[in-house]
């Protein structure tokens, strides 16, 4: 699904505006209606196959002290994106903090004491009025790279991912206007820590596989994920998914295939439903003789694995079997214990073996 | 053993004297509210001033008392006390000023302000014992004269001697009494145990009296008259059975006129009818015809066993004159000038079977209330109990009251919390009658008073809190309303940021004007604790 060209957004964020101004000049309490993100209102869609958005809504109004500050705030950013789009300027979304932090007028108090109170109010904008941070001209600070044999076009420059070194192409944070001009190559490989992908790169992988490596570097950012579903949807690339084997890399991997709670209305334009996992599974331990270097589990990582047998999406027959086995081992497993074996391991076994075989959970 | 000689009694009764009531004072002074330097300055005004309210009010006068205090030498002070009373016939001022337990009300079964009966005679038996100086008395009926004297107390016959004695003429009718005299072992402060909070203690109380007090310094107070009622005279009640001892019962029998038992029962008790006579008389299988005098102890400890089983009616309650809720109101409003006041007085009970008795509470909150944190002020029959505070029932019960479920912060809230009880029999715990017994029923209805108060002042707390929140609230509203508006002119490309600022403060304004009239909660938030906002499931 690509932007909507069509989409005005300066006069969106206006009739936004306009429809608060009608309230207060009718002197009614202003409100604003912001869909409501986070657990309470998101579902797994099992038709799609991601986490949506329910339908619920939260009120924010100016008249009640304790949204008052956040009404002020939403109102503050959505004035400052109009002007964004107009002036055809992009501005990151730390840099919108810092734009808009002042003293209130009259008072000590700041309108932004923190990002963390910036974030969530684009998040709301988007939301409230379905149009994306993209198309806000906002930008998120850019992490997670490609490497491999593909051709994009970035605006006026054009290269070859797997011709940039060995750090390949750091992706930004908006990817809309990345043309694809030539793939050559069979999948695209998400890895958690760029130290693996590093390793991968050292080996050859890329190369000898045919495979597009993406870096994800922790939980996959938005610039990386809709990368990643550009390229399934428009490319037919298979995606597989290669993190630590333990709960936090097993929720980026759900992130990457059916979306995040918290981004529950982008599922459809960032989630790859059809992504693979590959690895690292409990199984593994077993199969590659890989017990004398897992690690312990801490309690956090105990309840971490309890909460997420929970979710919808993981409540399938091999995962729940992954989480009971990781709680019954009390261990997790990371990538890089497989260099226990040899630091080729990864490379020439492991991964081939696996893609050869096709043993990925689902 | 062997080096003690063990006296005769014929030795050890060779020194004993038959004491005077008056000898028995000096010695005893202590007992009689004579300690301390302090407390001897405060019982010396207590004294003046319960004699000068119970003649006025006798008198059915408003009281105006004026007290002045000098110091004329290191601890030696001069107390002048005036009143408009109804004065004191020339004849009996030395009976009022030289005689001991020359109370009127002593031995009565009545509701007395005066409680030692010892009263102001006590104080010229001080200054006399500590100055060697008599006591100078200047008091008119309001008649042609002005009797002037100077008594004195002849300790050993227990009667009042005038030394010296002056006719003034009364050309402007002046009428009431004015003692004047010295006294040494004094000190004078403004602590709660001394004559100025005393004084201000019996103005809360009587707040149809006016007293004005000079200090040792010069300090003019007034303490004005809130009220425009005189409290009514206390009448004297006949006892209730269930009060009395084989004791009581012989000393009445003394002074009764009845020639059977069974009249006497009926005439000198109350709530005894000849139905309930019969019924002593089946249970206590006794001769009820015999003569009273012939009663022995034997005789009345099974009168009063039988009496105990004996449901007689609650005593009436005619006799107690509360100060009623609505003079203790006024009373702390007019002293204390607080933003809080409540009062309840509670209906009669009894305790101990038969006295009867009336809880009187109120609770003053802010404003003068409050002495630096909680202060109870005690009175018995409207007096001021100034002394031993902590083992008093009046300061137990109000300390067993947990004052933070009434919204009172802490210890150093300013709140005043008044309790009178009004009874014919305070059970004191001492012979110093400065606190009350803790008796359970006491207890009990002081606590109720008090909870019922405490309940009122909660809710003017908890309104005044909301009060406050909603100022609060107001104010950070206000606070987003330039931002808001100059946000939102800019997203709409207004012209004039004004006119959304002004419409935006009115919405704000209006809010809250509006709860203000009709005390209305917010009805439009779900939550303003956690900043949760309204969820609806489908939007709208």
């Amino acid at each position: 699904m690509a932007i909507k060209p069509s989409q005005d957004v300066p006069s969106i964020l206006g009739k936004f505006g306009e429809e608060l101004y009608e309230q207060i000049m009718k002197e009614e309490s202003p409100s604003i209606k912001i869909p409501l993100r986070g657990k309470s209102n998101v579902f797994f869609d099992d038709n799609e196959k991601v986490i949506q958005l329910g339908d619920k809504f939260s009120k924010r109004h100016f008249l009640n002290v304790a949204h008052t500050k956040k009404f002020m705030q939403t109102v503050l950013v959505a004035s400052y994106c109009r002007r964004l789009v107009e002036e055809n300027k992009h501005a990151g979304i730390r840099e919108l903090y810092y734009a808009l932090k002042h003293t209130v007028e009259g008072s000590k108090e700041n309108t932004f004491d923190d990002q963390a109170e910036s974030n969530p109010i684009i998040e709301d904008i988007e939301t409230a009025l379905d149009i994306l941070r993209e198309e806000l001209n906002l930008t998120a600070d850019r992490r997670g790279y490609i490497y491999g044999d593909i051709v994009l076009k970035d605006g006026e420059d054009e290269f070859n991912a797997s011709k940039l070194g060995r750090g390949g192409w750091a992706v930004p944070g908006t990817v809309e206007e990345i043309d694809f001009l030539n793939v050559n190559a069979e999948y695209i490989l998400v890895i958690e820590t760029a130290a693996m992908c590093d390793r991968l790169i050292e080996e050859k992988f890329a190369q000898a596989n045919n495979a597009l490596l993406v870096a994800c570097q922790g939980q996959a950012p938005r610039g990386i994920r809709r990368l990643i579903n550009r390229l399934h949807n428009e490319k037919k690339l298979p995606v597989y998914v290669f993190t630590d084997g333990d709960p936090y890399g097993w929720y980026i991997y759900s992130t990457i295939k059916q979306g995040s709670m918290n981004l529950a209305y982008l599922s459809r334009r960032l989630g790859v439903p059809d992504a693979k996992f590959i690895g690292m599974t409990m199984d593994d331990i077993e199969d590659y003789e890989l017990q004398k270097v897992t690690e312990k589990l801490k309690d956090m990582d105990k309840k971490r694995i309890n909460e997420i047998m929970e979710y919808e999406w993981f409540k399938n027959k091999d995962w729940q079997e992954q989480m009971k086995k990781c709680l019954k081992l009390g261990v997790r497993i990371e990538q890089q214990a497989l260099a226990n074996k040899s630091l080729e391991f990864v490379a020439e076994e492991y991964l081939p073996q696996k893609i050869e075989n096709q043993v990925f959970l689902p | 053993m062997s080096e003690t000689k063990v006296k005769h009694a014929d030795e050890i009764f060779k020194s004993f004297k038959m004491q005077s009531v008056s000898e028995f004072f000096k010695k005893n002074a202590a007992m009689l509210g004579y300690t301390g330097k302090l407390r001897s300055l405060t019982t010396l005004v207590h004294e003046g001033v319960t004699n000068s309210l119970d003649a006025c009010e006798e008198a059915r006068l408003f009281p105006d008392l004026s007290v002045f205090i000098t110091e004329i030498g290191p601890e030696h002070y001069r107390i002048i006390m005036e009143d408009n009373a109804s004065g004191i016939p020339l004849d009996y001022i030395p009976h009022v000023f030289g005689k001991m337990l020359a109370g009127s009300k002593a031995h009565r079964n009545i509701q007395s302000r005066g409680q030692q009966g010892i009263g102001v005679s006590g104080a010229v038996m001080y200054s006399q014992v500590s100055t060697g100086k008599p006591t100078e008395v200047v008091t008119s009926t309001g008649d042609k004269v002005i009797n002037k004297v100077n008594i004195k107390i002849d300790v050993e016959k227990n009667a009042g001697e005038i030394l010296s004695r002056e006719t003034l003429k009364n050309p402007e009718k002046w009428r009431g009494t004015r003692i004047n005299l010295e006294a040494k072992n004094l000190q004078y402060n403004r602590s709660k145990y001394g004559p100025y909070s005393y004084l201000k203690m019996t103005a809360i109380a009587n707040p149809h009296t006016r007293i004005l007090f000079v200090e040792p310094d010069g300090t003019k107070i007034l303490f004005d008259r809130n009220v425009r009622v005189i409290p009514k005279n206390p009448k004297e009640m006949k006892p209730h059975p269930h009060g009395s001892s084989a004791d009581d019962i012989l000393s009445m029998i003394k002074n009764s006129s009845a020639t059977r038992v069974r009249t006497f029962l009926v005439s000198d008790f109350t709530r005894v009818s000849s139905k309930k006579v019969e019924e002593i008389e089946q249970l206590s299988g006794l001769d009820l015809d015999i003569n009273p005098k012939k009663v022995d102890w034997e005789y009345a400890e099974k009168l009063v066993t039988a009496i105990k089983q004996i449901t007689f009616m609650a005593p009436p309650t005619e006799g107690l004159i509360p100060i009623g809720a609505d003079s203790v109101r006024l009373g702390l409003e007019g002293i204390l000038a607080p933003e809080f006041v409540h009062t309840v007085t509670r209906s009669p009970q009894t305790y101990h079977g038969g006295i009867a008795f009336i809880v009187e509470a109120g609770i003053a909150y802010g404003g003068g209330a409050g002495n630096n944190g909680l202060d109870i002020i005690r009175y018995a029959n409207r007096t001021p109990l100034i002394f031993d505070q902590g083992g008093c029932c009046i300061t137990e019960a109000a300390k067993s009251i947990e004052w933070k479920r009434y919204g009172v912060k802490d210890d150093s809230a300013p709140l005043t919390i008044f309790v009178n009880l009004v009874s014919t029999h305070i059970p004191y715990t001492s012979a110093g009658k400065q606190a009350i017994a803790t008796e359970e029923e006491i207890f009990n209805e002081i606590r109720f008073a008090l909870m019922d108060a405490g309940r009122a002042l909660s809710r003017y707390l908890s309104g005044k809190r909301r009060a406050s929140e909603k100022l609060t609230k107001k104010k950070t509203l206000l606070r987003y309303v330039i931002e808001t508006s100059n946000a939102l002119g800019s997203l709409v490309k207004a012209d004039d940021n004004s006119k959304i600022i002004k419409a935006l403060t009115d919405i704000v304004e209006k809010k809250y004007d509006f709860e203000e009239a009709n005390g209305d909660e917010e009805v439009t938030i779900v939550s303003d604790e956690n900043g949760v906002e309204e969820v609806s499931e489908n939007g709208d």
